[in-house]
């Protein structure tokens, strides 16, 4: 096995089974698992499988025709009664959750009164209304007939006409770009941040002469990188299996109707990875600059928040990114370093990105992940024999001068 | 051709000269002192030596030639600043270490095995690096520096923080490993364990070599004229002698120039002294390192 895998082997295995990492790959599972879970906690505490009773004095439902139940739903007894004296009494004795009192004047009213001791479910109600519409409906033609249960049919458009979403917002589809995008600034927060730590700690323990002088640098910082890219690729897969597996959960057994029939933009997925990939390298390379730089793990920790900080900017300023997504603002942010991510995600939500912001943020990412990797190579030579020691900016940048001084001399 | 050749090397940070002509050459099989006052700039020249720091002017041969990624893995480097990983257990930090030095990982727990009964770290081997004292990790160190057999070593101050048990042990490891062939370097600050071990020093002050070669020839260089005496009774009145000085029971005869040891131990012969000690005083190596350092300053 060559030298730059078994570092990223060593490495790997070293930090996989850091509490840390295991709390960062399990998060966002426990937290979709969380939220799922509370879901449908929610959602079985406002469901009661228990019959209805029902009072025609409409004559409505002299003959009725059963309700159209989602098959993931169970289907509710609806049992009439003569009088609302018999239903009272099924209700009091708990053979009922609730009885509907339908008015003699309901065709003309449409006025029905609902008793109650307890709300009843909401699975409950809307199987009623189910039933009142099929019966009301059940002289119509079939076509009709289904096109008025279907009820309304909402269509809502971005400002600018580019996007459609069908009816009460964006489906699953549409937001997973900036789910995508957030989920990539986490993972190279952290993947980052791990190879900032694995700099420091090996100026910390005093191992980067020892690793010298058996290793090329480019065997070590490979090495390291090719570690960090097989932790990040762990935590993406885990997160997006335990993604799919929520979605799955909650459209099918669950049965939440916007998890049902999930389907990809593509073309929006792309344009975030092409943006994730050299931001992933600005990241990596500034925090492998930072661990090379500062003297101690908790001194780069500080300065590393600065960065997750940078990405989160969008976050801060959706109000104005929703109000115009093609806006100067949106445009800016979309193609700065660090705000890109969010931003472009975000907006796909709203609008088509233009091509040319796409390929310009990819460009100007590129360019400064080439010069971060510059830098990370200089601080890094410069760095790794300073024990304790902090390495300044102005070093850095090559005025050797204030160097001199500093490299440990005996 | 010599393991290591140094030729005039010279090496500056900035405004500081750390290095300002160095010249040596280490030959194979023997153990070679560098030694140096603090900031004299050793440790620069041994980082020169290992490739770590590139030298401005001069050259330096290693194994035959510049340093290549393939001869890292026959040189064993114990540095000034010692690094182990903390946090991992002993026996996992010293095998990884190792592996990058290309050993296989079944040779390398074969050798490790032997290295940790020797050192009598066995017991410890599953425990943090952090958990062992500092003696332990002094050896520990040792053993990751010479884990992999390799055919130089360079060694900074091997002694530190080791009991005099534990010292003997390196000692003993050290002319073992000389005695197979290996070459070893040991910059230290021990001046009686560089008389015992070393063949050969060079003393570098300021960043220039001062004073290299044989080490007994150096002693006897800088032995002057002087015999060591220790008599049954009282020492007659001897001539020749410059100044008599006493130590501990024997006394210093600084001879005058003319005046040889032989002369001075044929007159107590004929006046029929009773000897019980006669040598001549050669000075130690750290009595030679403070006259040639303080001579340097002046």
């Amino acid at each position: 096995m060559s030298k730059l895998w078994l570092v990223a082997l060593d490495d790997f295995q070293r930090n996989v089974f850091k509490k840390s990492f295991i709390l960062a790959l399990l998060s966002v599972p426990l937290f979709i698992g969380f939220t799922v879970g509370l879901g449908a906690i929610m959602s079985s505490l406002k469901k009661n499988n228990a019959p209805v009773g029902y009072i025609d004095h409409a004559g409505l439902l002299a003959d009725p025709l059963p309700a159209h139940v989602n098959p993931s739903e169970k289907p509710i007894e609806f049992l009439p009664f003569q009088t609302e004296g018999e239903a009272r009494q099924a209700l009091e004795s708990k053979d009922i959750q609730a009885y509907y009192v339908l008015a003699p004047d309901y065709y003309e009213t449409s006025k029905i009164e609902l008793v109650y001791l307890k709300e009843p479910g909401t699975n409950a109600t809307r199987q009623f209304y189910n039933f009142i519409q099929i019966n009301l409906l059940r002289d119509q033609p079939p076509e009709i007939a289904k096109r008025a249960t279907a009820g309304s049919n909402v269509t809502l458009r971005s400002p600018d006409g580019s996007l459609e979403f069908p009816t009460g917002g964006p489906t699953i589809g549409q937001i997973i770009p900036i789910i995508l995008s957030v989920a990539f600034v986490f993972l190279l927060m952290m993947s980052s941040g791990s190879l900032m730590s694995g700099v420091v700690e090996e100026k910390q323990n005093r191992t980067m002469e020892v690793l010298m002088t058996s290793l090329s640098p480019t065997q070590l910082i490979g090495g390291k990188v090719l570690s960090i890219v097989g932790m990040s690729l762990l935590q993406l897969v885990t997160w997006i299996l335990v993604g799919l597996l929520a979605v799955a959960i909650a459209g099918n057994v669950l049965g939440i109707e916007w998890f049902q029939n999930p389907s990809m933009e593509w073309g929006t997925v792309l344009i975030v990875l092409a943006i994730a990939v050299p931001s992933f390298v600005l990241s990596s390379a500034l925090m492998f600059a930072l661990g090379s730089t500062v003297a101690e793990a908790q001194e780069a920790q500080s300065v590393g928040a600065l960065f997750f900080m940078l990405h989160i900017i969008p976050i801060y300023m959706i109000v104005a990114l929703v109000e115009a997504p093609n806006g100067i603002l949106s445009v800016v942010l979309s193609l700065l370093p660090f705000t890109s991510l969010i931003t472009v995600g975000f907006r796909s939500i709203f609008s088509v990105v233009p091509l040319w912001q796409v390929a310009g943020s990819v460009a100007i990412q590129t360019l400064c992940a080439l010069g971060a990797l510059w830098l990370a190579s200089r601080a890094f030579r410069l760095g790794m024999l300073r024990y304790g020691q902090r390495l300044r900016f102005s070093e850095i940048l090559g005025k050797a001068k204030a160097v001199s001084t500093k490299v440990s001399l005996s | 051709m010599n393991p290591i050749e140094v030729s005039h090397i010279v090496k500056s940070f900035g405004a500081t000269q750390a290095v300002a002509d160095v010249s040596f050459a280490v030959q194979r099989g023997e153990i070679f002192g560098l030694l140096g006052p603090n900031g004299a700039g050793k440790t620069t020249t041994i980082r020169l030596i290992l490739d770590i720091f590139k030298p401005e002017r001069g050259t330096v041969s290693i194994l035959g030639g510049s340093m290549t990624e393939a001869k890292k893995d026959r040189i064993g480097y114990m540095p000034e600043d010692r690094g182990l990983y903390q946090d991992i257990a002993l026996e996992r930090c010293l095998m990884y270490l190792a592996t990058l030095k290309g050993l296989s990982k079944v040779e390398a727990h074969k050798r490790l095995e032997d290295y940790l009964e020797r050192f009598d770290l066995s017991a410890h081997r599953k425990k943090k690096v952090k958990e062992l004292s500092k003696g332990m990790q002094q050896k520990a160190q040792i053993i990751n520096t010479v884990l992999h057999h390799p055919e130089l070593i360079i060694i900074d101050e091997p002694f530190t923080a080791l009991d005099p048990i534990n010292t003997q042990l390196v000692k003993d490891l050290m002319q073992e490993l000389r005695n197979q062939g290996t070459t070893i370097i040991m910059s230290t600050h021990q001046m009686h364990q560089v008389e015992e071990l070393c063949d050969r020093i060079v003393l570098i002050d300021e960043g220039r070599d001062v004073l290299y070669g044989n080490l007994e020839e150096i002693r006897r260089q800088y032995s002057g004229n002087a015999v060591l005496v220790r008599v049954v009774g009282t020492l007659p009145s001897l001539a020749g002698v410059e100044t008599i000085s006493y130590h501990n029971g024997t006394t210093k005869l600084m001879l005058m120039k003319d005046t040889s040891p032989q002369d001075v131990l044929n007159t107590l012969v004929a006046e029929n002294v009773i000897l019980e000690k006669f040598e001549i005083a050669i000075p130690s190596v750290s009595e030679i390192f403070i006259r040639v350092v303080e001579e340097g300053d002046r």
